[in-house]
Parts: structure tokens; sequence; C-alpha cells
């Protein structure tokens, strides 16, 4: 990429959303070598003013206020700016459009390509996909070797899924279909067209495990209903692709290792897999990478001689029994009114927050037997 | 007269350890369906929190211990949507590598949450409210989204005399509990706690019901820590108004 | 880098681990697509009316504007409209043969706009290339054809080509795209028939290296999902419906 941009003499970059992008980390790499990238997706172009990283998929600045967003513009243009969408959106529109007239090279991800016409499709509501692809001399796409698809008949049935999914529209707003450069007769468009297509651990899951998650459409659906996500938001997942297909997309691309403790960021309720447009059942990936993590000896050891240790009790009815006498043995000192407010050491994980249920005094089994002995 | 169905309660870890109540209430519901209850003995657990944290090996011998105790259970029947979940949708992948298919998917067609058993298969729906005025539901994640069951719980409920069932703003979402989920995030779990009682607490309900008893050890937890007057009770514990 | 030999030796390697794993069929494609989108043409030749309420009311959905005049004549009056209702002067178009003519630019001119019209191919040269981008950059207003009006989104589908320049929709903070019954389809799958169709079979509307499909203004959610339009692209999309048909 750098190699290319390098070659086209480019000292500017104007870019459009492109997650992929973000995965190889081509803003770093571009900046070494000089040259300027400029994000131009409007959220994408806030959050890099404010040197982040996306948050969300589709809405990659939904962690800021107005507020913040009109502080970085002035910050930018050293003049005293009004905290109002519109006119934020009207200053971000005249500064973005100098930028695309200038730039050398532009760069896109890719939603999907279509395979039997060498067609590269690209999706936004803001048209800067369409400047990115229109202005500069040199188009450079990047995308997950994973989303091509067959023929365009079936990239209509995807494009429909796609904004539904992602922002409830039937359609969204601009969807570009890239033949390449500039053709004989056409008074613009670049002179040159690059496509990259990524692997990064992608192709070596075709037939592995995570196999499903390479349907993903990057719609976002899975994120906004996550419960997980909305209370941490992206950033704390600490990878380029939040959520829990984040959480499988990291593990694709970095390695199990690099989710061991990821896998387990989920109470697996299966919100996700309900709203994906594509049926993926995340929550059954995410359990088999938590069985990767401890079949690779990945995980704490504290952790897997729990297991199984419980394990063994759970097999061994008169080792179970034992357990929960043990138990109410020691929970004597915490069990108050009915509940146990607090724990020491480690278990109290669970009570720092919440309350505990004691085991029951007699558990439902020794009452069933005693009964049994009483009224045969 | 046709024979008297059969059912062998799963009573559950949770439910053994921590709500034996539940398994009481169910037992005098059944009963007075006129079915045999009996509970198979030597119960422990389904497995399901070992299966969840990845552990297989474990979680199969597990499962073939707990399935072997109900083959030749003519109807299970389990308190929790999770276990029930386990069961039906794991066990038949799960041994088949120890050689049980077999018994794993007929154990797993025999068995029920306990409102689907009453719903569905009995055709129970009239039941007496333990706890008079509103009520509310939260659906617990494995029984909605895993056995696809939002309807039974709540025709019983809204046909339950002496209670009025409220909706629940966000009934269809996590409570936060998810097993070790709660243990290893334990503030996140939290949060996520925190929204569905505020929610509960919107509804004006006195009694929170669930059909799981990992949301009801999680919201019990969380109601009583807030000391909020609202109680979180078990479905059956609910329906058991009528108690002779 | 991998060389593509490489590439596909290890797809199909990864393949072979788990045949049938991606039960996912693909669509059924159409057969010979230039017919079949033929046979849509004469079946909506019947009930385009149907078609084109259907439009109106999508086109309207996602924040279109839309006209409907009886004849060309009524063209030059509408667009005068609008620019006159905007504050607006300068006008670039597409070639003329790409839109409805000469007739309406000249018709456009006597009613005082400055009409800029694009040539029908290359630019001779950068400079003059650059020149015609700065026209377009600063116009008020972009005329352009439509090749496809899709009555199920509301989504315009232009082509471009020579003398169908693809900044003329998007630079301008207001496009206008004329279009009659011949455009009009009911579906995306019916789009995918054409876009076979103009593949397979050759004889596209234009030889351009781009396909836009544009439904509505250009918006963007970003700040706080506050709904706003024309970030990038035009603030205001008008389509006019003629009924006599442009090209004769
Ligand atoms: S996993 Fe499904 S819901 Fe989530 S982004 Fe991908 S396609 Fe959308």
């Amino acid at each position: 990429m750098v190699d290319i941009a390098r070659r086209a003499g480019a000292r500017m970059a104007v870019k459009s959303k492109s997650m992929a992008t973000e995965e190889i980390d081509l803003n770093e790499a571009l900046e070494r070598e000089g040259i300027t990238p400029v994000e131009t997706d409007l959220g994408e172009y806030i959050i890099q003013l404010a040197h982040e990283r996306p948050s969300h998929i589709i809405a990659p600045a939904i962690h800021k206020t107005k507020g913040q967003v009109a502080e970085l513009f002035s910050r930018e243009l050293k003049r005293p700016v009004e905290a109002d969408p519109e006119e934020l959106t009207r200053i971000a529109r005249a500064e973005l459009r100098q930028k695309f007239l200038q730039a050398d090279i532009g760069i896109t991800g890719a939603n999907f390509a279509v395979a039997d016409t060498g067609t590269v499709v690209l999706v936004t509501n803001e048209g800067n996909g369409r400047m990115v692809t229109s202005l500069p001399r040199v188009h450079v796409a990047v995308m997950g070797a994973e989303k091509v698809v067959p023929s365009m008949t079936d990239l209509m049935v995807f494009l429909a899924i796609l904004a539904k999914s992602a922002t409830g529209q039937k359609l969204s707003v601009y969807t570009t279909l890239v033949r390449g450069p500039r053709r004989a007769g056409e008074l613009e468009g670049p002179e040159e067209f690059h496509l990259v297509l990524l692997d990064s651990g992608r192709i070596a899951q075709l037939g592995g495990p995570l196999r499903e998650a390479l349907s993903c459409l990057r719609c976002g659906a899975c994120l906004n209903v996550c419960p997980v996500y909305r209370q941490i938001g992206g950033h704390a997942y600490g990878h380029t692709y939040p959520g829990p297909i984040g959480i499988l997309l990291t593990a694709m691309l970095e390695g199990t290792g690099s989710v061991k403790e990821l896998a387990h960021a989920s109470s697996l309720c299966g919100a996700c897999a309900d709203a994906c447009p594509v049926r993926i059942d995340i929550p059954k990936m995410l359990i088999e990478l938590r069985r990767e993590v401890g079949d690779q000896k990945i995980a704490p050891w504290i952790e897997r001689v729990t297991f199984k240790l419980l394990a063994q009790v759970l097999v061994r009815p008169a080792l179970y029994r034992l357990a929960a006498r043990v138990g109410r043995v020691l929970q004597r000192p915490f069990a108050r009114g009915g509940t146990i407010s607090g724990l020491p050491l480690f278990l109290d994980d669970w009570t720092r927050t919440r309350d505990l249920p004691p085991v029951a005094a007699r558990t439902f089994q020794e009452r069933w037997a005693a009964e049994r002995e009483a009224a045969p | 007269m046709t024979a008297r169905r059969r059912v062998s309660l799963m009573v559950t870890c949770l439910g053994d350890l921590f709500f034996p109540d539940v398994g009481f209430s169910i037992v005098r519901l059944l009963r007075r369906l006129d079915v045999v209850v009996d509970v198979p003995p030597a119960q422990t657990c389904c497995g399901l929190p070992l299966f969840n944290s990845g552990y297989h090996a474990e979680a199969r011998a597990v499962a073939a211990r707990t399935a072997e105790l109900f083959r030749d259970s003519e109807h299970v029947v389990v308190p929790s949507g999770s276990c029930a979940w386990m069961v039906k949708h794991e066990y038949p992948g799960l041994l088949a590598e120890s050689g049980l298919a077999a018994l794993a998917g007929e154990v797993a067609a025999r068995t029920y949450e306990l409102s689907q058993f009453l719903v569905r298969v009995l055709g129970a729906t009239r039941f007496t409210s333990a706890v008079p005025g509103r009520v509310t539901y939260h659906d617990s994640c494995h029984l909605l989204r895993g056995l696809h069951e939002s309807r039974s719980p709540r025709t019983l409920l809204e046909n339950l005399s002496g209670a009025e069932l409220v909706d629940l703003p966000g009934a269809d979402e996590c409570c936060g509990f998810g097993g070790s989920f709660s243990v290893r995030l334990p503030e996140v779990s939290t949060q996520i706690l925190d929204k569905k009682l505020a929610n509960v607490e919107a509804t004006g309900a006195g009694c929170l019901v669930a059909c799981d008893a990992g949301c009801l050890m999680q919201m019990r937890g969380g109601l009583t820590r807030r000391k909020s007057p609202v109680r979180a009770l078990h479905l059956a514990e609910v329906l058991d108004g009528g108690r002779p | 880098m991998t060389t593509r030999a490489e590439f596909f030796a290890r797809i199909r390697g990864e393949l072979r681990k788990k045949p049938a794993l991606f039960a996912a069929s693909t669509a059924a494609r159409p057969e010979h697509p230039a017919t079949q989108a033929d046979a849509i043409r004469r079946e909506l030749a019947e009930r385009w009316p149907e078609t084109l309420e259907a439009f109106r009311l999508e086109f309207e959905r996602v924040a279109g504007v839309f006209h409907r005049v009886a004849s060309l004549d009524d063209v030059a009056p509408t667009i005068d409209r609008i620019a006159r209702e905007r504050g607006a002067r300068e006008l670039v178009s597409w070639h003329a043969a790409s839109v409805a003519g000469d007739g309406l630019s000249r018709a456009l001119t006597a009613r005082g706009l400055g009409v800029h019209e694009m040539p029908a191919g290359e630019a001779a040269d950068g400079a003059e290339r650059a020149r015609l981008r700065a026209i377009t950059a600063r116009a008020d207003l972009g005329l352009t054809g439509v090749d496809l009006a899709v009555a199920e989104t509301g989504t315009l589908v232009l082509v471009s080509g020579a003398g169908r320049p693809r900044s003329t929709s998007l630079l301008p903070p207001c496009h206008i795209a004329l279009f009659d019954r011949t455009a009009l389809v009911e579906s995306l799958p019916q789009v995918g028939v054409f876009l076979e169709a103009w593949h397979r079979d050759g004889a596209p509307p234009a030889d351009g290296a781009v396909v836009n499909f544009i439904t509505g203004p250009s918006r963007t959610a970003d700040i706080e999902l506050t709904l706003t339009r024309g970030v990038h692209g035009p603030k205001e999309v008008h389509a006019i419906f003629e009924d006599g048909g442009l090209r004769g």
C-alpha cells in the first residue's frame, strides 16, 4: 500500500471508512512515509481529530458528544464553533471538500466484491465513498478476502440486508459499483485502480471452527443489542473490531491467545445471534474459543484446576453432598437474615455488588429423601 | 381413563442447593394436576457451567451421568431454561462422542422447561397466585432465544387468579448473570443488572418472576442489596398459591 | 504479498478440509438476462403508472423531491423554478445527448441560467479537466439523466460514461435527475437482472467505470445520532418525471 502511494508521489490520502485499513494500521504506516491520511467519514474524521480509534463499526464516533466535537473542530480551525450538529456538519463539508479536491490518492475499504464482473462495491450514506473513488488520481481498495459474492444477483440480496441491519434503511444512500479505473471516453475517474485482498488468518478459518464469522457483513446489529458492548463501549475491547463478533474476528486475525480474556467477556445471552442478519451463531463460537483457550492451557492454572475439581465433584454425588455440607459450615459467619452480603478473598467478586443466597439449611434432595422415609 | 402422566424432576444444582422451595412448589403443582412425580436420586448438575466455560470433556462426563439418571423417565421437567436448553440442545452433540447419541437424543426429546410442560403438554393454564397484586416477567436468555419460548410463562401469568401481569420494558434483555461471567467481570455484570432492576422498579410490580435459577440468583441478589421491596420469585413459587 | 496461484491454492486447501459446511447456496441467476430484462420492460410498459406511484412514495420517504411534467417543454420551467427558489444561478449538466437533447440546455440558458454542459468525451488535457472540475465544484445545480429508477427503494441508478461524469450528481449541493417511464423498474432483484444483462451481453447504457445507486440526499448521523443532510454529497435530490418520453 505504502509502495503504491509512494509511486504515485502522494502527499495526502483521503480515506473512506474502512475497518480493513484500521486492522492493518495503515494510517500509521502512511504517516511514517510522510503521507497524510485524512479520514472523510464524518465520524472517522472526528475521531481522527481526537487521535482516537473507532468505537463502533458503523458509528465510529458514537461515544462523542456534540460539545466535544465542537471543541475538536474549533481547535482544528482555530476559531470558536457552535455545538450544533447541522453547523458542525456544514463545517466538515467545507473542510473535507478541499481535501477531496487536493488529494493524490483515495483509499477505501469495500463492503462487497462481485466475482464474475470484477466489481468492488462501496456503501456509504454520506457520499464520501463516491468522492474518494472519483476525484483522486489513484484509487486503492482494501478488503478482507471473504467479502466476495458470486454475482450481481447475489449482491442485490446482500445490499438490502446490509442497509436494513446497519441503519434500518431499505438501501443506504450511496451504493457505488466500481469496475476499475477511468475508461476511455470518460471525463473523470482515477487513472489507476488497485485492489488489495487481506488474508491475515481468514483463509485458514475457511475450514476452521470460526468459519461462520467469515460471513459477517459488518452491519453492527450484534453490537447494538449486546448488553456487554452497551456497558463497556467499543474501546474496552482493545482491538480493531469490537463487540461479540469482534472477539471472533480478533481471534481469527491475531490468534486464540489474543482473546484468552475476551472470550469470556460475554454472558452468552444470544442477543447477537438473534440480531444477526446472516445468522452467525456467535455464542457457539465464543464457547468454542473458550474451549481452545482451555485446551491450549493458556487459561490461568487456578481456573483450570477449579473447573477440573468442579467436574470431579459433579460426577460423584457423595462428594457433591459433602461439598454442600462444607459450604454450609463455611458460610456460617457470613449469612445473615437469609442472605450473604460479603465474603472474603476472591469470593467477594460476587458479593461486592450483589447478595448471595446461602446454601439451604437442607437441600432439596435431602428434604425429599427425608419425606420419603417419613411417608413411604 | 388415561394413564396418569409421570414426571421426573431434574432439580438442577442451583435449585437443589439454593432454592429447595422451588422444587417443592413444582412437586405440589404437578401433583395437583394428577401427575406422578419422582426425583431420580443422586442428581448433581446438567454440566452447563463446565460446557459454557469450554471444559467440554469434563462437561461430557457430567452430562453422561445425568442423561443416564433419566434414561427411563417418561417426561423430564426442569425449573431452569438454561439447563433445559443444555439437555435439549447440547447433549446430543456432546454425548455423540461418548457413543451415547441415542440416549442423549431420547432424553432431550422428553425434557421440558416447567412452563412449557404445564402449558404445552398438560394444557394447564389456571393457577392461583401466591403473591397478590402486580407481577412482571423477565425472559431468561436461554429460554427465550435458546428454546424460543416467550409465550408459555406469560400465558400462565396472564391467567393467574389474584395477580396482574404488567409488561417489563426490555424484558428480553440479559440480566447480566451469564454463569462464570458474573464473577469474571462482576462490574459489567452488575451494571447490566442495574439497568434490568431499574426497569423492574419502574413497572410498579411487587414481584419479579423468572424461569431460571441463575437469573433469580442474580436479580434477587441485586434487589436485596438495594433494599428493594420487589421480590424475585421463580414461576413455580408464584403459581403455587393454591397450596393445600 | 502472495501470488495469485498461492492465494487460490490456500483457499482450495482449506475448503477441502470441511466440505459443504457453507450450506448457503447462491441466488438463482437469470439464464438469459437480456431476454429477461426485455420481458421486465414489456410488462412494465403496461403497468408503469403503479410503479411510478410506488417510486414517488419511496423517493419522498428518503427525502427526495418528486416532480412530474407532461412534456419536455415543461422541464425547463420546472428546473428554473427549483433554481429561483434557491437563488441558484449556475448549473452543470451531463452532455445533452445523455439527458434530453439540445433543446433543454437552450431553454435553460434562455431563462437566464448559467448552463455548463459537460463534453461528450474526454478532456483534451489536464488543464481542461481541472477547469471542468472547478466549474462543477462551484455549480449550484447538477443535472443528469437516469438509467434506472427503482420503485422498491426510491433509488436512482446512474451509469457513468462518456458525457456522463460522476461528479455532476455529486459535487453540487442540489442534484436534479430527469427520467421517463423507460427507466422505471420495480425492485432490486430486477436491477440485478439489468446489471447481469449489461455485464454479460454488453450493451450497457454507457461504458463507464462506475454504477451509482443514489437513494435520497447525502446523510449522516455521526454526531449524537442526529440526522443531518448534505455532509459530502448533495443536500437535495430532485427527480423530474416526464410523461411523454424523453427519447421520442
Ligand atoms: S456478526 Fe452478524 S450482526 Fe454482527 S456485524 Fe456481522 S453480520 Fe452484522
